[in-house]
């Protein structure tokens, strides 16, 4: 099964991801792409422990990540891949050509960060990662859960909050 | 035309149900089954007020609160809707014919109210702002402060929408309650309760199918509710 | 670990029932760090130099910041914060938890309680109702049933929160969050199958037509809508149904 939707959030493992995703689409497994907690222990646990039982949850490197995608995808479930950060995704985008839409989940405010949607705050350094990786023909929208209407990039750097 | 104290008395409940969604207790005092059913209580009529209150709750099922998600708020268009179908001293078949109109006009209410809870987190963000210095400092005085003004509002926000629906939609029945004669009780009863019901059980299903063996679970559930229904 | 102090009768009470307005002034910005730092001040009161003392303010400030989290579980959150602040643990430790324990409570909670024991609640109580319940019954079934776990929950969170401290994940993997929503998801599809058909009997129950005819269509529109479930949500669809008959019984 491939990978159904590649996310960038901030928050990671939480709620829309796990239910508001992870319910419609039935999924077997997250792939969570982070270098720091793929070196944390404590961290990892944590995580672990806001994912069903039976759905499986991945940590990864970004150099991880690229190196063990084609394997994922031919796992038999529908998986889910999670990146904390525009950087990590556009990594992930460059090395990987499988890669056409990134959904952009919830990016949160921080300071430097302006608003965009009501989760989805980026600074510049974020809005040309996310330019990058549509100019290598990706399409990036940002939706936070499946219900929700898709916003694509155009209309999302024009926005301020709303 | 409703009583000046029965409106108050409703719009106090909107307020303590509204505040309850989301900013204190969050006992759930909000769901459509309570705040309905409380508002039939109140205007004379408890129950075409649960009967309101039941058919909301099959709906409400769907709507469950995910995060920063934007999500209907049932309690406020709840208590209007349990105003709306309890008629005073209506028989079962003039509740029976009003009772499509509440349901759709709760669920109507419900998207308006969710969106003046989007307009009190813009209020309360710009509240936090004003202190933003004092916050960074971590004074105390501020967090109280700031955490005060958005549950005062929040409970001033409820009631006052809660007031409008029931001013707006209570004048409605009355127009409505003479033309609405050409459908029957029960015809309004069972579209507004398949409808209900249908919505419910795909709510329901979606919750419990990635549960091995739902299916199984569904059916016993089904073959003892059936029994019962021979049974009772 | 060292044994967490002990924390006076009168803060742990002053912090649990803040814990129920934790969401007082949600907002897109820092969601609901201001009510973390607002539920958690009396306990902060203890730390060094009390309610002058630079280690206050500092945690103030630290704790009012972007938060987000179920808010029942967010007792948990608040916590193991404490415990860390009263342990003196490092502030960037501290930061990293924060930012790391979000999601994993957000997850939890959401799959126990909005997912889990909220609709099994409703279920329970619409069964009640099919049953031939009072109003009051149906109340009390409903609000009753679900404020017992609600409340039970905010408290366990808070107590295992402090004991746990930053290793609260060894809390999460309590077996009422890690498998608490699968008993409730099943015990929600019995209880769902049996009041479903029994509210529509029992809202029909004075007009006795064509109840098969009625349960028929309900199914049939149930599994119509969990088909369309990528493509729209069941209520809307609901709404629009609705909406044309209302039309139809005005125009008629």
């Amino acid at each position: 099964m491939p990978i159904e939707v590649y996310r960038i959030d901030d928050r990671l493992v939480h709620g829309q991801v796990v239910v508001g995703w992870g319910q419609p689409l039935a999924l077997g497994f997250i792939v969570l792409v982070d270098d720091q907690v793929a070196e944390s222990a404590w961290e990892q646990d944590l995580y672990r422990m806001g994912v069903p039982p039976e759905m499986a949850v991945h940590f990864e490197s970004v150099a991880g990540a690229l190196s063990r995608l084609p394997a994922y995808r031919l796992l038999p479930d529908p998986g889910l891949l999670l990146a904390g950060s525009t950087a990590a995704m556009r990594a992930l985008v460059e090395g990987d050509p499988d890669i056409r839409h990134v959904n952009v989940g919830g990016l949160h405010h921080r300071a430097g960060r302006s608003p965009r949607l009501r989760f989805v705050f980026l600074d510049a350094a974020e809005e040309a990662d996310l330019r990058a990786m549509r100019a290598r023909g990706v399409e990036v929208s940002a939706q936070d859960v499946p219900g929700a209407v898709p916003v694509p990039l155009d209309d999302l750097l024009t926005r301020s909050g709303g | 035309m409703m009583e000046p104290g029965t409106l108050l008395m409703l719009t106090a409940l909107g307020a303590i149900v509204g505040l309850d969604f989301v900013s204190f207790p969050q006992a759930m005092l909000s769901r459509p089954l309570v705040a309905a059913t409380l508002a039939g209580a109140v205007c004379g009529n408890t129950a075409a007020g649960l009967l309101a209150g039941v058919l909301l709750e099959c709906f409400a099922l769907e709507t469950m609160p995910f995060g920063a998600s934007r999500y209907p708020e049932w309690g406020p268009a709840s208590v209007a809707a349990g105003a709306v179908a309890a008629v005073p001293g209506a028989d079962l078949d003039t509740t029976a014919r009003m009772l499509p109109f509440a349901v759709l006009a709760a669920l109507a209410g419900s998207m308006i109210g969710g969106q003046t809870l989007v307009w009190l987190r813009q209020f309360n963000l710009s509240v936090a702002a004003r202190y933003r210095d004092e916050l960074a400092a971590g004074d105390a005085s501020a967090v109280r402060s700031v955490q005060w003004t958005g549950l005062v509002i929040d409970f001033g926000r409820a009631g006052a929408v809660t007031a409008i629906f029931v001013l707006a939609l209570v004048p409605a029945r009355e127009a409505l309650l003479g033309g609405l004669n050409a459908v029957s009780g029960p015809l309004s009863l069972a579209v507004a309760g398949v409808l209900a019901v249908g919505v419910g059980g795909s709510a329901v299903w979606k919750v419990v199918r990635s549960v091995k063996g739902y299916r199984w679970y569904l059916a016993a559930g089904l073959a003892a509710g059936s029994a019962a229904a021979v049974l009772l | 670990m060292t044994a967490a102090p002990t924390l006076p009768v009168g803060t742990w009470l002053r912090v649990f029932v803040r814990l129920f307005a934790v969401q007082g002034s949600y907002n897109y910005e820092t969601m609901i760090g201001n009510g973390i730092a607002f539920a958690a001040e009396p306990a902060f009161r203890l730390l060094p130099g009390g309610r002058d003392g630079a280690a206050y303010h500092a945690a103030m400030a630290r704790h009012s910041r972007y938060f987000n989290a179920h808010p029942y579980l967010a007792a948990l959150a608040v916590g193991a914060l404490v415990r860390a602040e009263l342990d003196g643990e490092a502030v960037e430790r501290v930061e990293r938890f924060r930012t790391a324990c979000c999601g994993p409570l957000g997850a939890a909670g959401d799959r126990l309680v909005w997912a889990g024991w909220l609709p099994f609640c409703s279920a329970l109580a619409l069964l009640a109702y099919g049953l031939g319940a009072s109003a009051a019954g149906v109340l009390v079934t409903f609000v009753g049933t679900y404020n017992v776990a609600h409340v039970a929950l905010r408290a366990w969170g808070l107590r295992a929160g402090y004991r746990e401290g930053l290793k609260v994940a060894v809390a999460l993997g309590s077996p009422v969050l890690r498998t608490g929503p699968l008993h409730v998801a099943r015990a929600l599809a019995v209880v769902a199958g049996a009041a479903l058909p029994l509210v529509l009997l029992r809202v029909r129950a004075a007009h006795p037509m064509s109840i098969g005819v009625e349960l028929g269509l309900a199914a049939l529109l149930a599994m119509a809508l969990a088909r369309w479930q990528a493509r729209t949500d069941g209520w809307r669809v609901g709404v629009v149904l609705l909406l044309l008959f209302f039309i139809y019984s005005v125009v008629r």
